[in-house]
C-alpha cells in the first residue's frame, strides 16, 4: 500500500522482484512491464497503464476501466472484459506458419515423463 | 531482532490419511529436537485425535479442529498462526523459533501454501521452509488411484518420505521411489526407516544444489537413451537399490540409467491402477533455456500461463538465469501461487542456464515451450 495516499497495490507480487545487479529500478521495470503487456493486449484493443506505481488500470475501447493490483489480476480482468479466455498457449496460433527459433535446449525431449492411466494399462 | 519482528520458518507436513505424519512427528520431536518448535495440527472430523498422539509437544500445539484446511478453515489457520505469533511476542509461550504445520490427510496443500504466501499478516511473520510429504508405501497405489489429494500432496513436496517400508517388499519400495522421482523430479525421496536423522527430514531447508544435482543426473541418465521401451520394474528396482549407496543414507538421489524407468507407459505391478475414475495424464518435464531470460518477458508469460492454466500446473520449481544478473533466481510455484523469488549467492553447479521442472496435469510440454518461445520472439523484438 502506498503510505501517502493509501492506494492498495500489488507491491509484494512476485513479478515485482528486481533482479540484483541488473541496474533496474522499480519504476523503470514497471513501465517496461506495462509496455510489454500492451504488446499482448493491443491486439484485443485493451490498454494497460501504470497507476501511481502501485496498481494498474486496464481499459477497454468501450470505456470500461478497472483498477488491478498485479499481473495475476491483469489477465483475469482482461478475460472478463473480453468475455473469453486469454490463453498463452494458443495466443499466437495465427502465426504457426512461422514458428519462432527456440531458445530452449536441444536435449529437452528425453526428459519428459508421462504417467498415463488408461484402461489398457490397468489391464496389463 | 525482537520476537515481534522475527520471520519464523514453517515446515508443512502433509500426506494422505494414515500415512504416518503424526508418527513421524512423535518420533522426531523428542527432547532437544522438540525444543523451540511449535506444532499446529489440523484435524478432520468432530474429535481431534492427532494432538493426543503427538503427546510430548502438545503443550505448544494449537489444534485446528474444524475440518479440512483446504476448504473451510483457511481463516482459522490464519487465525491460529497469528495467535501463535502474538502469544510468542507477549511471552505467553516460550520463544519458539520454528513451526510445524501438520495438515489433515485429506488436505490439498495449495490453499495452505496460499495462506502462508498471500495473507499480508501471516507472510510478514512466517516463511515456508519446506513441504514434507509422507507417502504410505503399503497403500500408495490405492491412494493414488482413488484420491486426487495424494497426487497434489506428492507434487507439492520438497521432500518425499516413504513410510511403512518394513511392511512392503524392498523391490516394491524401490519401484515406488522411482515412481515418486518421476512424478516430482525436484523432490528428494527418502525411505523414512533408513533416514539417519528424522529431525533433519523435517527442518532441513531445501537445497537448490541438491535439486540441480537431481535434475542433472536425471538428464544425463535420460540422455543415454532416446526411446521409452516397456517398464521393467524388477530391473529398475535393482538399479535403484544400487544407486542407493551407503553414503546416501537411504536417499534415492540418482536416477536409473534406463529412461524406461522414468516413463511409466505401462503400469507397474505393485502400483497398477484399476479404478481411477477419469484417465488423466500427469506430465513432469524439465524446461531448459540456454540463453539468459528477459525477466519482464518471463513474468508476463508466466503470470498469463498461471492465470489460465494454474489449476493444471501442480508444481513448478527451478533456477532462472536472468539477463544482466549474475545470481540465479529460485522460482517456486504451486498452482496459481508463486513463492517470493529468491536469489542465490552463486550457481550450484557449472550449468548456468535456466532449468524449470514442471509437473502438470493435462498440459503438454511442447505447448508450454512453444508458448514461451512465441512470447520471447514477440515481446523481445524491437518496437516498431
Amino acid at each position: 500500500m502506498c503510505g501517502m495516499c493509501g492506494l492498495l497495490g500489488g507491491g509484494n507480487h512476485w513479478s515485482n522482484t528486481i533482479p540484483p545487479g541488473t541496474g533496474a529500478n522499480t519504476r523503470r521495470q514497471r513501465l517496461i512491464h506495462v509496455a510489454l503487456a500492451n504488446r499482448v493486449l493491443a491486439s484485443f484493443r485493451l490498454k494497460l497503464d501504470d497507476f501511481h506505481g502501485q496498481s494498474f488500470v486496464l481499459s477497454s475501447p468501450t470505456g470500461t476501466s478497472e483498477l488491478v493490483g498485479d499481473f495475476a489480476q491483469v489477465w483475469r480482468v482482461a478475460e472478463q472484459m473480453l468475455g473469453r479466455p486469454l490463453d498463452p498457449l494458443t495466443l499466437f496460433d495465427a502465426d504457426e506458419s512461422t514458428p519462432p527459433s527456440s531458445p530452449l535446449s536441444d536435449d529437452r525431449v528425453e526428459v519428459t515423463t508421462v504417467h498415463r492411466f488408461t484402461d489398457e494399462q490397468s489391464a496389463s | 531482532m525482537s520476537p515481534s519482528c522475527d520471520v519464523l520458518p514453517v515446515t508443512l507436513v502433509t500426506g494422505f490419511l494414515g500415512s504416518g505424519k503424526s508418527t513421524l512427528l512423535a518420533d522426531a520431536l523428542h527432547g532437544d529436537a522438540a525444543k523451540d518448535t511449535a506444532v499446529l495440527i489440523n484435524e478432520f472430523g468432530e474429535v481431534g485425535l492427532d494432538h493426543l498422539l503427538v503427546g510430548e509437544v502438545d503443550a505448544r500445539t494449537v489444534l485446528l479442529d474444524n475440518g479440512c484446511v483446504c476448504c473451510s478453515i483457511r481463516g482459522e489457520l490464519k487465525e491460529a498462526l497469528a495467535t501463535l505469533f502474538s502469544q510468542r511476542a507477549r511471552g505467553d509461550l516460550p520463544p519458539f523459533s520454528r513451526v510445524i504445520l501438520e495438515t489433515t490427510g485429506l488436505a490439498t496443500p495449495a490453499p495452505i501454501v496460499a495462506t502462508l504466501l498471500a495473507d499480508p499478516v501471516i507472510r510478514s511473520h512466517y516463511a515456508l521452509n519446506a513441504t514434507v510429504t509422507v507417502v504410505d508405501a503399503l497403500n500408495a497405489a490405492q491412494q493414488r488411484a482413488r484420491h486426487p489429494e495424494w497426487l497434489a500432496q506428492v507434487s507439492v513436496a520438497d521432500r518425499l518420505l516413504i513410510s511403512k517400508s518394513d511392511l512392503v517388499d524392498p523391490t516394491d519400495i524401490a519401484v515406488l521411489a522411482h515412481t515418486l522421482e518421476a512424478l516430482n523430479p525436484a523432490a528428494e525421496v527418502v525411505v523414512l526407516a533408513s533416514a539417519a536423522d528424522k529431525v533433519d527430514m523435517l527442518f532441513a531447508p531445501t537445497s537448490s544444489t541438491d535439486m540441480m544435482r537431481r535434475l542433472g543426473s536425471g538428464q544425463r541418465a535420460l540422455g543415454r537413451g532416446a526411446s521409452f521401451p516397456g517398464f521393467d520394474s524388477a530391473a529398475s528396482a535393482d538399479r535403484a537399490t544400487e544407486s542407493n549407496g551407503a553414503g546416501d543414507e537411504g536417499r534415492y538421489r540418482a536416477w536409473s540409467g534406463d529412461p524406461a524407468s522414468l516413463a511409466h507407459r505401462r503400469a507397474m505391478p505393485s502400483l497398477a491402477v484399476h479404478d481411477r475414475p477419469a484417465p488423466q495424464d500427469i506430465v513432469s518435464f524439465c524446461m531448459q533455456i540456454d540463453e539468459p531470460i528477459d525477466w519482464q518477458v518471463f513474468t508476463i508469460w508466466f503470470t498469463m500461463l498461471l492465470n489460465r492454466h494454474g489449476d493444471k500446473i501442480l508444481r513448478v520449481k527451478g533456477l532462472l538465469s536472468i539477463a544482466g544478473c549474475a545470481q540465479p533466481a529460485v522460482l517456486h510455484a504451486v498452482q496459481h501461487l508463486v513463492h517470493p523469488v529468491l536469489h542465490l549467492d552463486a550457481w550450484p553447479d557449472a550449468q548456468r542456464r535456466s532449468r524449470l521442472v514442471f509437473i502438470t496435469e493435462g498440459l503438454a510440454r511442447e505447448s508450454v515451450e512453444a508458448s514461451y518461445a512465441w512470447f520471447r520472439q514477440r515481446l523481445e523484438e524491437p518496437d516498431h
